[in-house]
């Protein structure tokens, strides 16, 4: 099943005009990613570090000191300044149709949410007050972020998680055929004889993309879904039910599940470890050990910038840290998370970091994933 | 909502946070964020043109590369390049003005 670009009741409908301009962002943020962001390594050493050296006498060490040489650096405030105002474009090009747009949408997933004989659920919480750590940031920009609801059937925080993911990795050079589900799926294949759940668990799932691929490849499968924002569930729950799959999507947080004990068979997370803290991340890593049954697996995939060659590269790569909203992203990016995945109790030696190549995009598209089994009772 | 600026207006009020500059300069940094917008709003006007090229090419019955390659001479030629000179004057007015910089 196709995960980006798909097409159904939800999306705003755009107009030629407004397709033009995201495929404009789309090739803006390209030339910036291939062309620009490409020399900002070199230019650390052409600029950035000679001018520290001249401020203070000696070479930039720390990772605090290598951020502030790469601010010296002309090269590089300009790419900053320019990816910072692509990444809002984003937002503008994608936001302008689904505000524009939204009497429909919402009267779409009105009918589809109240729907007699829908496949999947939607189980909101109005109790739960979304945690601050992810609701309080407009992470990588989204404004209002991951949790703004603005009630009723509002589904802005779903839709511009939607369209401004795609517009963001087809920037990145991610092809329209990647998915982040179907490299879990071809993981399972290729390292653990082609397991098949009987029930998943998908936690932080967003706009619900890979909960649907997963409905949708395994049809069997009884899928659940968690996420923190209602407006975000909403939207996630009435796509699913227009590609015709069922998802139970249910308003929890991450490191606090209210569903029993050994619950899964498959437990998983997409890009979540870098939205959320150390001590949220250690509380989910525990939940899904806790949920997971004997002998099932846990697998969190997440983006590849852990690991990077030098502390050059890897300060570069924390650009988001600073001017893109993604306030977890050096915490994810330098986690012993192996050793988490200990200390939260999983097996030392079933413990497995992996570096994933795409399905599909340029050659130097990979993501990373750890994954655990429990042990069979 | 269906008028875009409302749209836009609503959009661009939901963002939170505060906005972190890369320039020395704040001015300098939004002057490149109206360059870059306008960019793009080029990209989707040339959009437009090259889909109206196409369609009356397909109406005439001939490759889109000859209707794209129709030289003009003679007024209509001078009528076209004075519209260049009067877009690039306007585009640059700034390195045309003759006043002096203003003491601080």
């Amino acid at each position: 099943m196709k995960v980006r670009d798909v097409q159904h009741a939800v999306l705003p409908q755009v107009t030629a005009e407004e397709r033009s301009r995201q495929e404009a962002v789309v090739a803006l943020r390209r030339l910036l990613n291939a062309r620009v962001r490409s020399g900002n390594v070199a230019a650390f050493e052409a600029e950035a570090r000679p001018a520290f050296v001249a401020a203070h006498g000696r070479a930039p060490q720390s990772p605090d000191e290598v951020q502030q040489a790469f601010l010296m650096s002309p090269h590089y405030r300009r790419w900053s300044a320019a990816n910072r105002a692509a990444q809002e474009m984003i937002w503008v090009s994608v936001g302008e149709p689904i505000y524009r747009d939204l009497d429909r949408m919402e009267r779409a997933t009105a009918e589809l949410i109240d729907a007699p004989g829908k496949l999947g659920s939607l189980a909101l919480d109005p109790d739960y007050d979304p945690s601050p750590e992810v609701a309080a940031v407009d992470i990588h920009l989204q404004p209002g972020g991951y949790a703004m609801d603005r009630g009723g059937h509002d589904v802005v925080a779903g839709a511009l998680y939607e369209c401004g993911g795609n517009v963001f990795s087809f920037g990145q050079g991610i092809g329209r055929g990647d998915s982040k589900a179907g490299v879990v799926i071809r993981l399972l294949e290729e390292a653990f004889g082609g397991f098949v759940p009987g029930k998943l668990l998908d936690i932080g799932c967003s706009a619900g993309a890979a909960s649907a691929a997963y409905a949708a490849h395994w049809p069997d499968t009884e899928v659940h879904a968690v996420d923190l924002g209602a407006a975000m569930l909403r939207y996630a729950h009435a796509r699913a039910e227009s590609l015709g799959v069922g998802v139970h999507f249910h308003q929890m947080d991450a490191s606090a599940m209210g569903f029993a004990d050994e619950s899964f068979d498959l437990v998983v997370s997409h890009n979540l470890m870098h939205e959320i803290g150390e001590a949220k991340r250690r509380a989910m890593f525990r939940e899904s050990l806790r949920l997971v049954r004997p002998g099932g697996i846990v697998i969190h995939q997440d983006v590849a910038i852990r690991n990077q060659p030098t502390i050059v590269h890897q300060v570069e790569r924390d650009w988001d840290t600073h001017f893109n909203g993604e306030v977890h992203w050096n915490t994810y990016a330098t986690a012993d998370l192996a050793a988490d995945m200990r200390a939260a109790g999983f097996a030392p030696e079933s413990i497995v970091e992996h570096d994933l190549a795409a399905l599909q995009g340029f050659a130097n598209n990979r993501w990373y994933a750890i994954s655990a089994r429990k042990p069979a009772a | 909502m269906s008028g875009r600026v409302e749209a836009l207006t609503a959009l661009i009020a939901s963002a939170r946070g505060e906005r972190k500059q890369s320039l020395e300069s704040r001015e300098a940094e939004e002057v490149l964020n109206v360059a870059l917008a306008l960019t793009v709003e080029l990209a989707v006007s040339n959009d437009r043109i090259d889909r109206l090229e196409r369609l009356v090419a397909e109406l005439r019955g001939e490759p889109v590369e000859e209707l794209r390659d129709i030289r003009y001479e003679g007024d209509v030629a001078r009528e076209r390049s004075e519209a260049t000179d009067a877009l690039l004057t306007r585009a640059l007015r700034i390195l045309l003005d003759p006043r002096a910089q203003a003491a601080e």
